[in-house]
């Protein structure tokens, strides 16, 4: 994947830890396009209306939460209706371990971080996937 | 079960404000850290009231997403006490206990007002590595 062309998606109901991420990851590719989401069914919208190719995902949000938006994509793709499958960062301060496992065997998530997120784990993640 | 004085102690003595594990998620950038504590200080009082609201109603899913929520931003920014009382009404809000929960609000609201206390000589702290507790 190009760098320079990538879209990101934040879907995190904290203004605070968007802003965070956010910075985060404009430091680590400035020329990438950040979108950000406050819940599962703003992202849902973002994702349709921009693609993106990362998306980092809270589990606990108001409105619709982390599981369902894992749903509605997961259904996308056995439907066929979404053929790219993005890679997703599940971005959690979910400590139930068994909780965890389940979310990491889903099929749309690429890798669970628990809060909070630390840039040179972010960045180590990233660079397996972005050239 | 009430809160026990064991826990009680534990989240009292747990650090308001930890400087240097906030600058460490910023990756020490302090401008970044004052717009972070800015905006994790205008939510509180929003998040205390919709505590408050929710729990008239005894609205458990609401309040569980509300102290998770709490929890997250918390220990984000170092605020560890806040954290830790956040996560320990998240497991009151699990198991819809009550008289806990109303307990740890009580020692929630108590902590935010030492937060906000320190927040106001935050920019001294800023320029020196240090612990509140």
């Amino acid at each position: 994947m190009n760098k320079k062309k990538f879209r990101f998606l934040i879907v995190e109901d904290d203004e605070m830890i968007r802003l965070i991420h956010k910075d985060f990851l404009g430091e680590l590719y400035p020329d990438s396009e950040i979108i950000e989401a406050e819940n599962g069914a703003q992202g849902i919208c973002h994702y349709f209306e921009s693609h993106p190719h990362i998306i980092l995902l809270d589990m606990m949000m108001p409105i619709m939460g982390g599981e369902a938006f894992l749903d509605i994509l997961e259904e996308g793709h056995r439907s066929k209706i979404l053929n790219k499958k993005p890679k997703i960062i599940v971005v959690t301060a979910i400590k139930d371990v068994k909780e965890l496992m389940s979310i990491g065997k889903r099929f749309a998530v690429e890798a669970v971080i628990s809060k909070p997120l630390v840039q040179n784990q972010l960045k180590s993640l990233l660079e397996d996937w972005i050239s | 079960m009430n809160l026990t004085h064991s826990l009680n102690d534990d989240l009292k003595t747990a650090p308001v404000f930890e400087i240097e594990k906030a600058l460490n998620r910023v990756h020490n950038k302090k401008d970044l850290l004052k717009r972070v504590i800015d905006i994790f200080v205008k939510s509180l009082s929003e998040r205390i009231n919709a505590i408050e609201k929710e729990l008239e109603q005894q609205n458990w899913e609401a309040l569980g997403t509300l102290a998770h929520s709490i929890k997250g931003s918390s220990w984000t920014i170092g605020a560890q006490q806040l954290g830790n009382i956040a996560y320990a009404m998240e497991k009151a809000a699990g198991d819809k206990n009550l008289h806990l929960f109303r307990e740890l609000v009580q020692l929630f609201q108590s902590s935010v007002q030492r937060f906000l206390d320190f927040e106001k000589n935050l920019n001294n702290l800023t320029s020196e590595s240090s612990s509140i507790r």
